[in-house]
């Protein structure tokens, strides 16, 4: 976490399904590769479908945390 | 996932939202997605039909409730907002059957600019349907 360089934090708070995953698609189209995304969630269904889509577009999920109600996810474009 | 095929059938305001949130979310992937509106659902690719859209039955007095809930979610309330923001993702098609297009009232002139057109539904179940690698029908 203490090396990881956020570029970008993107803030879905209090939206639920699609639009996290709608807003996170829109999102990670404007980095370039290697930049790290700071998601910021509340609706639980992204606990499964943050992880799921970064294997499935081949980003890597740096880390996930949650406190509070609050899904903090990290993720590196790679491609 | 490279296509899904949608065919929806019903047009009560709370059973369309999940057949558009689901095309929401796998176009904002790339997914192609081709929709076709059958028997009823066909009118909500009019304007007017779009905007009579209602919850139907012992959930129609959640009405409000609903609509306050999808504002929250994050998306258009107004079902013509949502397939407009479905559109501006370049990933989704829609149609009309031409069947349901005759009996329900809807041509040409009444269909939304959003939508590609009045097919025949054996095009879309050979061209769009069976060619996807999933299909859906609500």
């Amino acid at each position: 976490m203490s090396d990881m360089t956020i570029t970008a934090v993107l803030d879905t708070s209090g939206k639920c399904c699609p639009m996290p995953m709608v807003e996170t698609n829109r999102a990670i189209k404007g980095l370039a590769v290697g930049d790290v995304l700071h998601i910021i969630a509340t609706d639980v269904g992204t606990r499964k479908d943050i992880p799921s889509w970064c294997e499935r577009t081949g980003q890597t999920l740096l880390s996930m945390t949650e406190q509070d109600g609050v899904i903090n996810y990290h993720v590196r474009k790679d491609r | 996932m490279k296509s899904m095929a949608i065919v929806i059938r019903d047009d009560s305001y709370d059973k369309i939202l999940t057949p558009l949130a689901f095309a929401y979310l796998t176009a904002s992937e790339g997914t192609q997605v081709d929709m076709l509106f059958v028997n009823w659902a066909v009118k909500a690719l009019t304007a007017e039909g779009a905007a009579a859209l209602r919850i139907d039955g012992r959930h129609a007095a959640e009405e409000a409730k609903v609509r306050e809930g999808v504002a929250k979610a994050g998306l258009p309330v107004e079902v013509y907002d949502i397939i407009k923001a479905l559109k501006s993702t370049g990933c989704v098609n829609f149609y009309a059957c031409s069947l349901a297009a005759a009996i329900f009232g809807v041509n040409e002139g009444n269909l939304i600019p959003e939508a590609e057109g009045i097919v025949g539904a054996a095009w879309f179940l050979n061209d769009k349907a069976a060619k996807a690698e999933h299909c859906q029908y609500f």
